[in-house]
């Protein structure tokens, strides 16, 4: 099956004489629907929701998440998971700080574009290399990856503090980076943040890769039936591989955006938002059975909850009605999504 | 010796791969640390071990089915909420009751929500950690709330020379044990582990049985916060926060395959004492506390690495044997 054929039932206007509400639930732009519906109502009680620097805000705030999501969409496409993205985020942060920084760092002294060049691929080098231990494991022992990065997450997260405190005196963060690499978290490209057009290179470069190339085919191809796959000739173990290998690059670039906007490599970095990464693409519509994605949906499924933070913010919700409502969107998604699949297999 | 014999001995030395990599930590921490061999620090083990234990066995029967239930934390610090805050002086029998019910209901909407509304359990479980979570510190008011001195009490009495919270979680280990060993029930839960498909073919009701053992789960993670709360005085916002890690790191130690239909709760027990040692063991030679998490999670991984390879071997074990009966 190709990507066009799985996807074609959400598209509206496609099947005809179906209710509403039927329809609706199938569209693929039911999560910005809601979105919509929920900014509406929420206007009406919080009007700020509406003011441009709020807008702002949200932007800020979805670029990176819509990073580490879009890369892990690569692992939930083939039935997978990865829970370590955030500990990735800490690690990557903190190992990567290490190596640019102005304050004794080994690059003290190289020509800024230097410096900037070889602390991105830093970045997304320990994020790959995570990852490619992850793909390993999963692919070569057969280990369940769930399992496998839940202890990845465990072990990097703890590893980020325990390297924090070996590098610096106080063990809370490391500062002094380059102004260059500050840019990449705070600079503004004709009054658009310049992280945004990494997050717009990050998404057409994902787009291109799962929908149109022979690797995304392999990734649906698996993520629909492994066996199937492998018996047509695909290369199942390496084309696994490489996407917790994406998962792990890409949440060390959203690293990146994280660090230079705080200007400081620090190993909390991350730590609550990892029901947010799997939660933005399995709300935008990306099934955790595998074999269902796409990156648009992603771009919704993060807005949505960027939206819904931004919103609960703004009514100044206690930290217990912040996790009840957070947890009952996660719900209600993959309620819908279960639903989802009974109506799309009755059909 | 021949390929076969080979086969087997690594075959066995991976099924007893928790036991050695036991026997080498204890002969490292004892020489590292001479307080570490002591009867007394073996006792503290296992009274630390206890409601990890009891979590465990409820997580088993879950593993047991090939389901996972993320929510044990959410729902210890749910349960002992409520008698924390509303039962003060009142026996610990009735606390336990109390917990164990709103364990049992918590257990339940897990269960409604995987087997009626079909969500996926990790995902399902995820949510309701969050909503237990909630619901916890709405109570509480994100307030550190104490236990009452009868539940205080129970964790320091002890009877027949053994703590009170090692009675508990024998209690229950025998009741899982027996329950699993020696019932049709028990057979039901490892057929439904083993294939659903064929259990369903042969008359269980499957769903029936997946509703039951998040239940389980649920009275199971009620209970060990209550034995939990008896050694930490009182319930702060963070109670049972990620205690979800340790709980299946236990039972996968235990040899539980993450795959279902394969494990046993004296196994469990057995990894959730493997862990207490760890971090007692870690505390005993003065390792920095930064490095804790690290050797908890390599011990994790290298447990659920020897699970997946022995998962391996069998299947290619029993190919084998399918190959030699046709030729």
């Amino acid at each position: 099956m190709t990507p066009a054929q799985t996807t074609r039932l959400d598209r509206p206007g496609l099947a005809p004489g179906l209710p509403l509400w039927r329809r609706l639930l199938l569209s693929e732009y039911l999560v910005l629907f809601l979105t919509v519906v929920y900014v509406a109502g929420m206007a009406l009680i919080v009007p700020e929701i509406l003011a441009a620097d709020t807008w702002r805000d949200i932007l800020a705030a979805m670029i990176p998440l819509l990073i580490v999501a879009i890369g892990q969409m690569f692992v939930l496409v083939v039935a997978g998971i990865d829970l370590s993205a955030t500990s990735v985020l800490a690690f990557s942060s903190v190992l990567g700080a290490a190596v640019i920084t102005m304050d004794g760092g080994p690059l003290v002294g190289m020509p800024a574009f230097l410096v900037v060049a070889v602390g991105i691929l830093a970045f997304m080098a320990v994020g790959g290399a995570v990852g490619a231990f992850n793909g390993a494991c999963t692919t070569r022992f057969n280990m369940p990856p769930f399992i496998v990065t839940l202890t990845t997450m465990m072990f990097f997260s703890g590893a980020a503090i325990w390297v924090t405190t070996l590098l610096t005196d106080d063990g809370s963060s490391i500062g002094s980076l380059p102004r260059e690499f500050v840019f990449i978290g705070q600079g503004r490209v004709f009054e658009l943040p310049f992280s945004l057009l990494i997050a717009l290179a990050v998404g057409l470069l994902a787009h291109v890769a799962l929908s149109h190339s022979l690797f995304g085919r392999w990734l649906f191809a698996i993520g629909i039936n492994p066996n199937a796959a492998a018996v047509s000739g695909v290369p199942v173990r390496r084309t696994m591989f490489w996407a917790y290998v994406i998962s792990g690059a890409c949440a060390g670039l959203a690293a990146v955006i994280y660090t230079a906007r705080l200007e400081t490599g620090t190993p909390v970095l991350g730590q609550r938002i990892l029901l947010d990464v799997v939660g933005a693409a399995v709300i935008g519509g990306v099934s955790l059975f595998g074999g269902k994605a796409k990156v648009l949906w992603v771009v919704f499924g993060a807005l949505f909850l960027t939206v819904v933070d931004k919103g609960l913010q703004l009514l100044g919700l206690s930290l217990a009605g912040v996790f009840a409502i957070k947890g009952g969107v996660i719900l209600l998604a993959a309620i819908v999504d279960a639903q989802r699949q009974r109506l799309k297999g009755r059909g | 010796m021949s390929p076969a014999d080979s086969r087997k001995i690594r075959l066995l030395l991976l099924q007893n791969a928790p036991l050695i990599l036991f026997l080498v930590l204890v002969l490292v921490f004892g020489s590292l640390s001479e307080r570490f061999l002591s009867p007394t620090n073996f006792m503290n083990i296992v009274t630390q071990a206890a409601h990890i234990a009891i979590i465990a066995i409820g997580m088993t029967f879950v593993l047991l089915v090939a389901g996972i239930d993320l929510s044990v934390g959410a729902n210890m610090y749910a349960s002992c909420i409520v008698v924390a805050l509303y039962m003060k002086g009142w026996n610990p029998v009735f606390g336990f009751a109390v917990a164990g019910f709103l364990g049992l209901l918590f257990g339940a909407v897990n269960a409604f929500v995987i087997t009626r509304l079909r969500v996926p359990a990790f995902i399902a479980t995820l949510a309701t950690l969050f909503v237990g979570r909630a619901i916890a510190l709405y109570l509480s008011g994100v307030k550190m709330i104490p236990f009452g001195k009868e539940i205080l009490l129970l964790g320091r009495t002890t009877w027949l020379g053994l703590p009170v919270p090692i009675w508990i979680f024998l209690l229950v280990f025998v009741i899982a044990w027996v329950t699993l060993r020696l019932t049709t029930y028990g057979r039901q839960v490892y057929a439904v582990g083993a294939d659903p498909e064929a259990a369903a073919k042969a008359g269980i009701d499957v769903r029936r049985i997946l509703f039951s053992v998040y239940c389980i789960a649920g009275v199971c993670a009620a209970i060990g916060g209550l034995v939990s709360a008896s050694q930490v005085a009182a319930a702060s916002s963070t109670f049972g926060f990620q205690k979800e890690f340790p709980v299946i790191a236990a039972a996968v130690l235990g040899g539980t395959s993450l795959f279902g239909g394969r494990g046993g709760v004296v196994g469990t027990v057995f990894g959730a004492i493997l862990i207490q040692t760890v971090e007692n063991g870690l505390v005993m030679i003065n390792a920095d506390p930064y490095v804790y998490p690290l050797v908890v999670s390599a011990i994790i991984f290298i447990a659920v690495l020897v699970d997946s390879l022995r998962t391996g071997m069998l299947e290619r074990l029993e190919r084998r044997k399918i190959r030699v009966e046709t030729a």
